[in-house]
């Protein structure tokens, strides 16, 4: 896959954001669990990015998840709520992509990756947007999100254009590198910010 | 196993005591299998989570997978939140995790504590509403979507009776939660012949999924659905094949689900095995669902679509959240990939795709006219027995001159040749149903 496997474990506490136990999964308006989808072309890191993010922060609590195609993590927010983010990955190859609207059926957001080294997954990228505006939830948060930022020497999709892109469709736009962690806990946090609040408990 | 003790309660036998299981003994030899299977796995796979019952190991599981240290226990808890609260809510994770597997050592014995409960007096009341939620499908036809909104309604309401219940007491909620497991296993058995594959259009698309997996299954290889080689571990799949294979085991709808994990666990074992050994990135499901995609179709799981459909409506909607929603939705998947099945979803040309469906349907016609004798072997072997017993001397053309036989001979070889024919196609049947009765045999033996 496209990202290094050495990466470094760094432990909880760091970047402003914490951990906290979400045993229960009981929801109320101050702890609430998201179902995130990430859709994208095979080999732009979609699942790196996930495995970046709950790397990233340990949270010693969370259920043994061996796979990581499922993975969820839970953020505190500065404004004392927690959100669990239970990441759905899909299949990015393209005999696989009828079977994507099974994964996106109530989501509460989706994460759209592509590279940006290859002009050929934006493409597909542009294609996902357009499914979820069809068969998605109305209310769902999208995100478009270019990785391998770190290979910029490289690069043949411009962040103008996608920024553009992605204003367009009422999205949020961040370039991010699974390998040297760049903004990908930011992609998170910000998802969290933009996330309706429940309002009963 | 448990739920044989419900008959030990003294209650009136005629609704307590749970029907016999006319399987029963596949049963058993599916939760010895699972067992073994358990424990396969947890060697190979430094922390399977079926087989993690307690959290102490599931903290060394992630520690080797994720790369991370462990910390003491203690500093879990939220400074926020009341000490009692923090430990219910452990209890509760620990319980997530050992729910999962029937046959660990944590959940055994509350499913004892259940019914050591249930047999005391003071759950006459919780026996009252559960018979008369029994007898009341009598009342009705059988509808499964009705039928699995019915059990969800009751569930949800005997959560609310068995946790403000004098027996459950100062219960925690693992206590509680399996006794709802208790609860949920023995009213589905009950209702199991009602609930599981009635329709008949399921049966139908149950059928038509088999029949095309038995073609797919000819030819399809891992290649067509984009596994890279690194990937292949025939033995790891057999493992994976064999747990789907199980689901018609089991009739309560956890245990079914448990099926379906237990494969997908197998699969991530493996990708977890292999991105260690290559030093490589955890894959996910870019490589996930091709691998689960594969293994369906080797294991051609009997009545796929009844039974996820049974799952999805029965198992506790409470249970069928996060996770083990996400690896129900990929089996789901993989049933609808191999529905859609075409040429272009495994790389291949139309006609490429179409001979090899023609060839599969070719051999399976052949191998299929055996089997299917059993039944009909004694009537059709009786019908042709005057006919064998007319053939008189027993290989009258065997030192004949081809140009010396009259057109009356060559009749009478012909009619000898049919029955040769015959005669063989019978004794390959036979022979097969002999072959088979044997494996059996030796199942059973291995079993117990």
């Amino acid at each position: 896959m496209g990202c290094s496997s050495s990466l470094p474990a760094t432990n909880a506490g760091g970047g402003g954001l914490n951990n906290v136990n979400s045993g229960n999964s009981d929801i109320d308006s101050k702890n609430f669990r998201v179902k995130l989808v990430l859709l994208g072309d095979s080999g732009v890191g979609k699942s790196c990015i996930v495995l970046r993010f709950v790397r990233g922060q340990f949270d010693p609590t969370s259920k043994v998840t061996v796979g990581a195609s499922f993975l969820s993590q839970t953020l505190a927010l500065e404004d004392s709520t927690t959100v669990k983010f239970e990441i759905w990955d899909t299949a990015g190859q393209e005999r696989y992509a009828a079977l994507a609207p099974l994964y996106y059926r109530g989501a509460g957001a989706a994460i759209v990756v592509y590279d940006i080294t290859s002009p050929e997954s934006f493409n597909k990228a542009q294609y996902w947007v357009k499914e979820l505006q069809k068969h998605g939830g109305p209310d769902m948060i999208m995100a478009l999100v270019g990785n391998k930022a770190d290979l910029h020497e490289n690069r043949s999709v411009s962040s103008q254009e996608a920024q553009e892109y992605a204003e367009k469709n009422s999205m949020f736009f961040i370039e991010t590198s699974a390998k040297t962690a760049d903004n990908v806990n930011q992609l998170f946090e910000e998802i969290a910010k933009r996330l309706p609040r429940p309002t009963s408990s | 196993m448990w739920d044989c003790r419900w008959t030990e309660i003294e209650r009136p036998p005629n609704y307590f005591c749970l029907t016999q299981s006319r399987d029963q003994g596949g049963e058993i030899a599916a939760w010895i299998g699972i067992l073994l299977s358990c424990s396969a796995q947890h060697c190979t796979s430094r922390g399977s989570w079926n087989c993690n019952p307690t959290r102490q190991p599931a903290h060394t599981a992630r520690h080797l997978i994720l790369g991370c240290k462990p910390t003491p226990t203690g500093q879990t808890d939220r400074p926020t939140r009341p000490h009692a609260d923090t430990t219910r809510q452990s209890q509760a994770a620990a319980c997530e995790v050992a729910m999962e597997s029937p046959t660990s050592a944590a959940s055994r014995p509350d499913f004892f504590d259940f019914l050591d409960r249930m047999r005391r007096p003071a759950a006459a009341d919780l026996f009252r509403s559960i018979k008369s939620f029994l007898v009341s499908f009598s009342f009705n036809e059988p509808n499964a979507e009705e039928d699995g909104s019915k059990v969800q309604a009751f569930l949800t309401k005997m959560e609310d009776a068995i946790r403000d219940h004098p027996l459950w007491a100062n219960a925690t909620n693992q206590e509680i939660d399996h006794a709802l497991e208790g609860l949920a296993k023995y009213i589905m058995t009950k209702l199991f012949d009602r609930t599981f594959g009635t329709s008949s259009e399921d049966a139908i698309t149950d059928m038509e999924i088999s029949e095309k997996i038995g073609l797919l299954q000819q030819f399809v290889k891992p290649h067509h659905l984009d596994i890279p080689k690194v990937r292949h571990n025939e033995a790891s799949w057999l493992l994976a094949v064999k747990e789907l294979q199980k689901i018609n085991s089991f009739k309560a709808p956890r245990e079914k689900l448990l099926c379906i994990m237990s494969c997908c666990q197998v699969i991530n074992n493996l990708l977890l095995n292999i991105s260690m050994s290559s030093d490589q990135t955890l894959s996910g499901a870019d490589e996930f669902l091709p691998i689960l995609i594969y293994i369906t179709i080797k294991a051609n799981p009997p009545q796929l679509l009844s039974n996820l459909k049974f799952v999805q409506l029965f198992r506790r909607e409470t249970k069928l959240i996060s996770e083990v929603e996400y690896y129900l939705t990929n089996l789901i998947s993989a049933k609808m990939f191999i529905i859609d099945v075409n040429a272009r979803s495994l790389s291949m040309e139309e006609s490429e795709f179409q001979k090899h469906m023609e060839s599969a349907r070719l051999a399976t016609q052949i191998s299929v006219a055996s089997p299917s004798s059993s039944q009909g072997l004694p009537t059709y072997a009786r019908a042709h027995k005057e006919e064998t017993d007319l053939a008189g001397s027993r290989f009258p053309f065997m030192d004949s001159e081809t140009v010396s036989l009259n057109p009356e001979e060559v009749k009478q070889l012909h009619d000898l040749y049919r029955q040769v024919v015959t005669r063989y196609t019978l004794l390959s049947k036979a022979l097969r149903k002999l072959s088979i009765d044997e494996d059996q045999l030796l199942s059973s033996v291995d079993d117990s």
